[in-house]
């Protein structure tokens, strides 16, 4: 199958249809297109009156990493919040449509909200380290689902420190606050905090927005780790980000989802005007 | 300071070059504002000096001795202060024993659990509570709360009373009024102050950090327990402080319900007295020098007692307030 039939049939227009079977290019490497991870049907979203996201529908594949962008007030981080169903600590905000994790309707509400979360973890725009030691803020989601012995948390603890790359840095200094840690460190033991209840999927919201340059590689780093383990999808305000460390973007304009691809085809040949023209800084 | 000076100065028509003079109303106000802020220092120096000044006699009659003495005879002339320390004291913890998990309830509904159209409705019932004047507390406790409470009185005294060791505070006559009837009636007023702060501190507790917690899968209550209020603990415990606060100097009800008795009981269904209530009872039958002089020194033990918890308070509040800017 040529590339472009096979886009043609998966991705473009905004893909509905199952990928896993054909192959295609993505970040420049040859892969199997993976099995959809979290497939969105029809997904519409209300803050009290405001129509937040319309009739989305997307595939998100698994482990791999999909990025959303998009001008401000698009939708995206919306869209990813849903995911977890983070929105219904808010009671005005809705969520009507489906979102299939493994073919569980994570929407309906007989889920149980605690065993969905333990399944997807998320990390935020800021850091927010609890107000605790770092030791305590990877155990802090540990305890919540285990009871292990003082050793094995202890490795456990270290695992997700070494996973997050944040060991080397913290090892002397576990029972300080996690406050005490610089911005760029803060993220990356949310990070581990995130992996360390071992979710399927990682979902982070901009998660590089309050760091430094610096900080930020070392982040999308950690993403190219992560994606071996787990599904990573990432809303990002800044389209370099999107275009070095994701295999898919969606971009999505109004709440509404316009193109979905993989990451190479988006940024160069993208079929829709409004994407080309997001991409090209004309707009946005 | 001084650029910033010489720039309102010449906002407000200082005579520089080619201008004329203006009345020179912010310096002015600024004298103003200021004198008036200085004045309110200024008063309660004055007051403090006042109260020693006035309590001088009684201190030097009884020296520290006052401070730990239990008589208190106007006939004979012997005043000790102990009674009404230890009852202020008492009434003030039991109220705080109330007040505190009360409020954290209240706090915790508004911020956290009630729909938003509830939020407004049951916060500012609960500043209203704040609104109602002590002595309609004061004749509540009395006329209605009182004869109630004296019906489960011996119910406490049957079954608190029988513990080993802590029954001793619940064994006594169903009277109604007394040391517990005092300190629930007290928790009742203080539960607005308490609650209206932990709620305001639950609030600024960042969306995110609670998003993060709820992201693990966490319940409400482990966000509250090991997020919220690790987060916002300084204020809490300075809210709780000028809860205590109110607690201690409250006269009013306290006088109406308390019992007003000058002997010291160990039980809680007993009458005691307060600083507070005893100044409010006996001021205007102090006949001698040393019992007038005794009673404003009572009023300074108060004072200072008072000023203590408040400082504390206010710097806990300080805290969290200097705080908030460098946390995430």
């Amino acid at each position: 199958m040529t590339q472009d039939s096979f886009q043609e049939r998966i991705w473009n227009p905004p893909a509905a249809v199952p990928p896993g079977t054909g192959g295609t290019v993505a970040g420049g490497r040859v892969t199997v297109a993976p099995a959809a991870k979290i497939r969105v049907r029809d997904l519409n979203f209300h803050y009290g009156r405001f129509h937040a996201l319309k009739d989305i529908s997307i595939d998100i594949p698994e482990k791999r990493v999909t990025a959303f962008i998009g001008p401000s007030g698009c939708g995206k981080s919306t869209l990813l919040r849903t995911f977890n169903r983070m929105f219904e600590i808010y009671p005005e905000q809705r969520a009507d449509g489906e979102i299939l994790v493994d073919g569980e309707n994570i929407l309906d509400s007989r889920q149980d909200i605690a065993r969905i979360r333990a399944r997807i973890g998320m990390v935020f725009q800021k850091p927010t380290p609890f107000p605790m030691s770092i030791y305590d803020n990877i155990a802090f989601g540990i305890r919540l689902y285990e009871r292990l012995p003082k050793p094995e948390m202890d490795a456990r603890v270290e695992q997700c420190l070494r996973q997050a790359a944040l060991w080397d840095e913290v090892k002397g200094k576990l029972h300080q606050s996690g406050t005490s840690l610089s911005g760029g460190q803060q993220q990356r033991l949310c990070i581990a905090r995130a992996v360390a209840i071992k979710p399927e999927i990682i979902l982070l919201d901009e998660p590089c927005s309050a760091l430094d340059p610096i900080s930020t590689a070392r982040v999308e780093e950690l993403l190219k780790e992560l994606v071996r383990d787990y599904t990573v999808v990432i809303v990002t305000h800044n389209m370099q980000q999107a275009a070095r460390a994701s295999d898919y973007t969606a971009f999505m304009y109004m709440g509404e989802l316009v193109e979905f691809g993989d990451t190479a085809t988006i940024f160069t040949r993208p079929s829709k005007q409004q994407t080309e023209d997001y991409i090209t800084g004309r707009f946005g | 300071m001084k650029a910033s000076e010489a720039a309102i100065a010449m906002q407000n028509g200082a005579p520089s070059a080619g201008q004329a003079w203006r009345f020179p109303a912010d310096p002015l106000f600024r004298k103003l504002t200021g004198g008036i802020a200085l004045l309110v220092a200024a008063t309660l120096l004055a007051i403090l000096i006042a109260l020693i000044g006035e309590g001088w006699h009684a201190l030097r009659v009884f020296g520290w001795r006052f401070l730990v003495t239990g008589t208190w005879n106007p006939v004979s002339g012997q005043f000790g202060a102990l009674v009404f320390i230890v009852g202020t004291l008492i009434s003030s913890i039991i109220a705080m024993l109330i007040a505190i998990p009360v409020s954290f309830g209240i706090a915790l509904f508004i911020s956290e659990l009630a729909p938003r159209w509830l939020r407004g409705p049951v916060s500012t019932a609960v500043e209203l509570l704040a609104a109602v004047p002590s002595i309609i507390y004061g004749m509540w406790g009395l006329l209605v709360f009182a004869p109630r409470f004296a019906q489960i009185e011996p119910w406490i005294d049957d079954h608190l009373g029988a513990i080993p060791g802590l029954g001793v505070l619940f064994r006594g006559p169903p009277m109604g009024i007394g040391m517990l009837t005092a300190g629930i009636v007290l928790g009742i007023m203080v539960i607005p102050f308490i609650a209206a702060i932990m709620r305001d501190v639950f609030l600024v507790t960042p969306a995110a950090l609670k998003e993060s917690a709820y992201a693990l899968g966490s319940t409400t209550w482990e966000v509250v327990r090991h997020v919220i209020l690790p987060y916002t603990r300084t204020a809490v415990t300075g809210g709780i402080f000028l809860g205590l606060g109110r607690a201690l100097g409250e006269t009013m009800a306290v006088t109406f319900i308390i019992g007003n008795s000058n002997n010291l009981a160990a039980s809680l269904l007993m009458p005691g007295s307060s600083i507070a209530s005893v100044i409010a009872n006996e001021f205007t039958e102090a006949t001698s020098d040393l019992y007038k002089s005794s009673l404003l020194a009572l009023g300074l033990i108060l004072f200072l007692i008072t000023f203590v918890v408040l400082v504390f308070a206010k710097l806990l509040l300080l805290r969290l307030e200097r705080g908030a800017g460098s946390r995430p």
